[in-house]
């Protein structure tokens, strides 16, 4: 694959944004992979998380979340510009409950890009990717700046409130 | 490739934590406290999710917290906790409402987001369509100050027992 100098770019900043805000942080994910269009993630098991305590298996709303932010982070980047892609619907199937004291590896893929819309897939598994525990498809919203707004702007105002937010 | 479903196994043979849910579903029941079941499950602090009998519905709630943010430049609740949030509503309907004593699995999920979820309590009430032997559909509904401009709507199938 060519090297993609935005994405290169835009790498550090989404992976900062995805890991050390919020509920990305809480959830404790590391994103293993940014390409235009395409990330992977990984996600330690975490007590915490656990939706049946008979079990030990995470909780389905962890594997909604991962999904929601690996095909998000996609669908952010697969213009080659950073920008704001709100979900507009998510679909998911479990096939399988989690395994506990195992890590989940998620990977979003932005497939298609019309004029106002993103969308994207998502697989989530364990030991085998072809055996997933849930896979996932979600449409997202293909927001432009203003013309009056600078993306500059934009990225100095997101990166402020990533840090307020933190 | 087949791998073997461990956690199936477990649930067989961990006969103590089914009968500690079960003894928490009928408390709760009885106490009309739907917030025992929420506290059984450790993923409900994790997103703080909250409930409560209100005119004898019951009612579901998630307070504003900082690691529940998603998009920090609104900020807005992640897509993700909306969606766990309200996964998490549904089997609680069901195990309090519906006499369920076990755990339902989810088996599909699909949300549609229809604003964003601003950094303010975020509501949510749960409809079961139907509950058959083995499958449930489940309709569940989140919203934050006015109950007519929902924030997002869910459909869920679980399968029971």
């Amino acid at each position: 694959m060519r090297f993609d100098l935005k994405t290169a770019l835009y790498r550090p900043v989404l992976k900062m944004a995805m890991e050390q805000v919020g509920h990305g942080r809480q959830l404790g994910f590391t994103i293993t992979k940014v390409a235009r269009g395409r990330v992977s993630l990984s996600y330690p098991y975490d007590t915490n998380a656990v939706g049946n305590p008979i079990t030990g298996a995470v909780h389905g709303g962890v594997i909604v979340s991962l999904l929601d932010t690996c095909c998000g982070a996609a669908a952010m980047n697969v213009t080659g510009q950073l920008s704001l892609a709100p979900t507009i619907d998510l679909r998911l199937d479990y096939m399988h409950p989690a395994r506990p004291n195992a890590p989940i590896f998620v990977s979003g893929t932005a497939y298609k890009t019309t004029s106002a819309v993103i969308f994207c897939r998502g697989t989530a598994w364990q030991d085998d990717q072809e055996n997933p525990i849930a896979h996932c498809v979600a449409t997202f919203m293909r927001l432009r700046i203003g013309s009056g707004e600078q993306l500059s702007g934009v990225f100095k105002r997101g990166i402020k409130r990533v840090f307020l937010w933190r | 490739m087949n791998l073997p479903d461990t956690s199936l196994g477990a649930v067989a043979t961990d006969t103590a934590g089914h009968t500690e849910l079960q003894a928490c579903a009928i408390a709760a029941r009885q106490q009309c406290r739907p917030q025992l079941l929420l506290d059984f499950i450790p993923y409900s602090s994790f997103i703080g999710a909250q409930a409560k009998i209100s005119d004898g519905i019951v009612l579901y709630w998630l307070e504003p917290r900082r690691s529940n943010i998603g998009n920090p430049t609104l900020p807005a609740i992640h897509g993700g906790v909306i969606g766990g949030f309200l996964e998490l509503s549904a089997s609680i309907e069901l195990l309090y409402n519906f006499g369920l004593n076990t755990l339902p699995k989810t088996i599909d999920f699909s949300l549609d987001y229809l604003r964003p979820g601003h950094y303010q309590t975020l509501y949510a009430s749960c409809r079961i369509l139907r509950k058959g032997n083995q499958l449930v559909n489940a309709s569940i509904t989140a919203w934050q100050i006015d109950v007519d401009l929902p924030v997002a709507t869910a459909r869920c199938h679980f399968l029971i027992n």
